[in-house]
């Protein structure tokens, strides 16, 4: 039971709730949306029809989608949330014997008008769920292992689906902010404390098995970290990215070559340059400063989620602000990691800016979700 | 822990007593113990907000550092390599003594897939079949729908060839640079030249490396970047070559032979100016070395470098020069020749058991190529000198020769060099070396008497050798050769003009399985000096078991066979090398012109 429907009455009501929107964060959203737009124009070499006016009009569809959203009672989405998920499963069965397959991959069901792709549905549904379940349960009985045990399996379904498609990227997301979820619900520490150790002996006991008889992983398993840790090792191969657009964000020094001027994302020396590695593009032709603005950007709609949702007292509403908050956050974080070498390269978008339908419209649906526990949170007392 | 009743009884006592509602306390209670522990959750949860904001901000603070670390940093870009080793794609040409091209590079492509990239590898594999009729389609379809990430297509593609790849337009056919090593004159000079192949292989360049011939020897040379592209000079001429291979192959097939080889060798400077070994390859396309049987019959073998024969009669020159250097002997000393002579056990006939004896003059134990005379002298020297003076005409040791196959070529010798291999070797027998250890020799011991080395380099002016014998000795074995053409074993050798000056050699070959000889099968030598007043170049000419079947039985003899054969390749080269030809003064009339009435 919620605490916020005895307070509906101090909830605004009509067209007043545009009033109550969280305009900042559309402000922000429609910025960092807005670099993504410049972005797609450069690396198309000035054409606007090749990729940055699908865009745009996707984002117009994303902001329409949002405000619809956010005018839906809040409480209307928790009871939703349930049958959200439970969609958004089965579509990821469907596409795993159904889907169309892209870049190596099953991912997408094609809508006709847009390709769908479940996983990112899933993103979003995965944090309403779980924060509709820590509203549900008695705080007393988060920690308990059988309470424990039915977020784990909310996590894990999602996640064995889409690595079996495969997309690392996707399940470390939902692995991620699952996680998240948790533990902002108050789950014991030590679960935590345990799964780190876990993984921890897991990655020493791989490492370890090298070149033994009981070796965990296949070689060429181990020749991907080897890449990882140093992509000099080749080049030409699966270094190949990394290597690319460090030099991309090297050659774009501290003030970067100017709009239009990249090199080395222009002259086609990166594939994905308008998808997943598109971040290339702004370090290079902006530079340190260009790259640091679209960080702080980011940092404020996080910042800005956070705010949301500790001003709201409604448990299911401020767990979802914070949950959507830490995946645009996980989002960004592990693209950037990947672009500049800090992390395996793993398909992960740079959230509003690289193009790409789904990801977009749904991450816009999922704000839309914030701005709703925003505008129909309790107020007074 | 202690929990606080949610109906105090005293106070719902209290309250009925008052007349309340006890019910309003209990509701009141849990108004409150709900907000307490809503309160704890919040704080609790307000907790772990920080715990996740602080990771956010450090999260920020890693990429944020990052990106300021590769913005601070000039990255290199990265050279194609594999395992730290940098290909060098680059190698230096080929050329003859006057420039002309013998070996160079050409750039092609070589065609690889990466079949994850590939939209229809069904098509491309039967239009890549349509295009290289030798692939296979099922192979194809296999390799590019199964597990492999990368394969090798084909290699060194024309140009129309890729232009017929590039229009299947798949994306996951791609093309890889490559330098190809091409010998524009096919099988010319193949021996020497070798041939080249791909050593460590990246996709965007290769590596050519030498494998045999000069292509080995000089592979450091050749690849050293610091050269510059200058090429590589032989002392091979490229005309004269391709005339002298023409000539021998045809004397090859006109004697039956199954093998032959010849070297042209400046006789001043030991320059080789052509070499060539029948059978030949395409060094373009060399064929794989034999796998078994005896690598003498593969066409790889170079049989002016590698093969090693019992030269025979050609040695007796040796004998009588040493004579004579010694003082032993002089052209017209009168030795015994008296066949078939007795020496032990063995005994030493003459060719078809003929007699020249008792008594025969030097100059005509040559003409005559009389075994038993050459035995005589030979006893004369003694095996001590006469091993001192072919061991000074380098025929103890592999020819210097700047091939990768020279060191091979290491002459056979006696185990033990009693009086009857002093005997043997001085004819010929007994002793093994090559084509090109002759022509060394004879060089050596006719341009005037210096030691000569051979070599492919173009060097026109080298250090001049040791003196093996006087220029008067020189002088008169040259004599005595011309007198073996004029009126000898070699008198189809006579080129006019060119005053060709040569012995004859024909040994029995050995048989293999080591016992004893072949009585059908010779090896024939005829090696030769020209012009003989002023000798410029050595010829030798070896047929492998040649057999000149024009006549009532087969002649096996080297002035039936190699001689011709020579004779052609002078008579078609000399004027190529810039001789003129010369008339010798005619001999003295030996009609007496008596006035008679």
């Amino acid at each position: 039971m919620s605490y916020l429907e005895y307070n509906v009455k101090t909830v605004p009501a009509g067209f007043r709730k545009v009033l109550y929107l969280n305009w900042p964060l559309v402000i922000l959203l429609t910025a960092v949306a807005s670099v993504g737009f410049l972005m797609l124009y450069s690396v198309a070499g000035g054409d606007i029809s090749q990729w940055a006016e699908p865009q745009m009009k996707r984002f117009a569809l994303g902001l329409a989608l949002m405000f619809a959203v956010a005018m839906v009672p809040i409480w209307f989405w928790r009871n939703m949330a349930g049958l959200a998920y439970t969609i958004s499963l089965l579509l990821l069965v469907y596409v795993e014997f159904f889907g169309v397959t892209g870049m190596g991959a099953q991912r997408w069901i094609d809508l006709g008008f847009m390709r769908l792709q479940p996983s990112e549905l899933m993103k979003i549904t995965l944090v309403m769920i779980l924060a509709a379940y820590y509203d549900w349960l008695d705080v007393k009985k988060t920690s308990r292992p059988l309470w424990v045990l039915v977020p784990l399996i909310l996590i894990m379904m999602p996640t064995f689906l889409v690595l079996n498609q495969p997309d690392l990227g996707t399940a470390i997301l939902l692995v991620a902010g699952g996680g998240a979820m948790m533990f902002l619900a108050g789950v014991s520490l030590w679960y935590f404390a345990v799964v780190i150790a876990g993984g921890i002996g897991l990655v020493s006991a791989v490492f370890s098995s090298r070149g033994t008889d009981w070796q965990l992983l296949k070689d060429y398993q181990f020749r991907r970290i080897d890449t990882f840790l140093d992509p000099a090792s080749d080049p030409l191969g699966a270094g190949y990215h990394i290597t690319q657009s460090k030099i991309a964000l090297g050659s774009g020094g501290w003030t970067g070559r100017g709009f239009m001027q990249g090199t080395q994302s222009r002259l086609n020396f990166l594939p994905e340059k308008h998808t997943d590695f598109i971040f290339t593009t702004l370090a290079e032709e902006f530079g340190f400063v260009g790259a640091v603005s679209l960080l702080s950007l980011y940092a404020l709609i996080v910042i800005f989620c956070i705010v949301s949702a500790v001003n709201n007292r409604d448990r299911f509403g401020s767990l979802l602000t914070l949950g959507i908050g830490a995946t645009f956050f996980l989002f960004f974080a592990v693209n950037m990691s990947m672009v500049m070498g800090l992390a395996p390269v793993v398909g992960v978008p740079l959230p509003l800016v690289s193009y790409g339908g789904s990801a977009m419209i749904v991450l816009m649906g999922a704000f839309g979700l914030a701005q709703s526990a925003h505008v129909h949170r309790p107020r007074g007392r | 822990m202690i929990r606080t009743p949610l109906r105090p009884l005293a106070r719902i006592l209290d309250a009925r007593n008052r007349g309340e509602n006890p019910d309003a306390i209990e509701r009141e209670n849990l108004r409150l113990r709900h907000e307490e522990m809503r309160d704890k959750a919040r704080s609790r949860a307000e907790g772990r907000l920080l715990v996740l904001a602080v990771f956010f901000f450090c999260a920020f603070s890693v990429v944020g550092a990052r990106m300021g670390i590769l913005a601070g940093t000039t990255v290199e870009e990265p050279r194609a390599s594999t395992a730290g080793n940098t290909i060098f794609a680059g190698r230096a040409d080929i050329v003859d003594r006057r420039g002309r091209v013998l070996a160079t590079n050409l750039s092609t492509h070589s065609l690889y897939a990466q079949p994850p990239h590939m939209i229809d590898p069904e098509r491309a594999a039967h239009e890549l079949v349509g295009i290289f009729p030798d692939l296979d389609v099922d192979r194809l379809i296999k390799d590019f729908t199964g597990k492999r990430k990368f394969l090798w297509i084909k290699k060194n593609l024309s140009p129309e060839q890729m232009q017929k790849v590039h229009d299947i337009g798949d994306p996951g056919l791609l093309f890889g640079p490559r330098e190809m090593r091409l010998y524009p004159n096919g099988r010319l000079a193949s021996h020497v030249l070798g041939g080249a192949s791909y050593g460590v292989e990246g996709v965007s360049s290769a590596e050519v490396i030498g494998v045999a011939g000069v292509e080995k020897a000089f592979d450091t040379w050749l690849r050293d970047p610091a050269r510059d592209g200058q090429p590589l000079r032989l002392s091979l001429d490229l005309t004269v070559q391709a005339a002298l291979e023409r000539v021998l192959d045809g004397g090859m097939k006109l004697t039956n032979a199954k093998g032959a080889a010849a070297v042209l060798m400046d006789a001043d400077t030991g320059e080789i100016i052509s070499l060539a070994s029948l059978p030949d390859f395409d060094p373009n396309d060399r064929p794989r070395p034999l796998t078994k049987g005896d690598q003498s019959d593969s066409p790889l073998f170079n049989r002016a470098v590698q093969g090693l024969y019992e030269l025979g009669s050609t040695f007796k020159i040796f004998a009588v020069s040493q004579a004579m250097e010694l003082g032993l002997v002089e052209p017209d000393t009168m030795v015994d020749a008296d066949a078939p002579m007795k020496w032990g056990r063995y005994t030493i006939k003459e060719f078809q058991g003929k007699n020249y004896g008792p008594l025969l003059s030097v100059s005509d134990v040559i003409a005559k190529s009389s075994n038993v005379g050459t035995a005589n002298i030979a006893l004369d020297i003694g095996g001590e000198r006469q091993q001192d003076f072919l061991e000074s005409l380098g025929l103890f040791e592999p020819t210097a020769i700047e091939l990768v196959e020279g060191p091979t070529g290491k002459p056979i010798l006696p185990a033990n060099w009693s009086e009857i291999v002093t005997i043997t070797t001085s004819y010929g027998h007994g002793m093994s070396a090559s084509p090109l250890h002759l022509a060394t020799a004879y060089a050596s011991l006719l341009n005037g008497g210096t030691k000569v080395t051979p070599t492919l380099l173009a060097n026109p002016d080298p250090e001049p050798g040791p003196r093996v014998v006087s220029e008067r000795v020189s002088a008169a074995a040259r004599k005595m050769l011309r007198r073996v053409v004029t009126d000898g074993t070699a008198s189809l050798g006579e080129v006019e003009g060119y005053q060709v000056a040569g012995k004859t050699g024909t040994a029995d070959k050995p048989r293999r399985d080591g016992r004893g000889y072949y009585n059908d099968k010779v090896i024939n030598t005829f090696s030769s000096v020209f012009p003989a007043d002023d000798p410029q170049y050595v010829l030798v000419v070896t047929l492998d078991e040649p057999s000149d079947n024009t006549g009532e039985q087969p002649r096996r003899t080297a002035g039936w066979t190699a001689v011709p054969v020579a004779a052609e390749v002078i008579r078609r080269t000399a004027p190529l090398l810039g001789l003129r030809p010369h008339v010798e003064p005619p001999l003295a009339p030996e009609i007496t012109l008596t006035a008679s009435r």
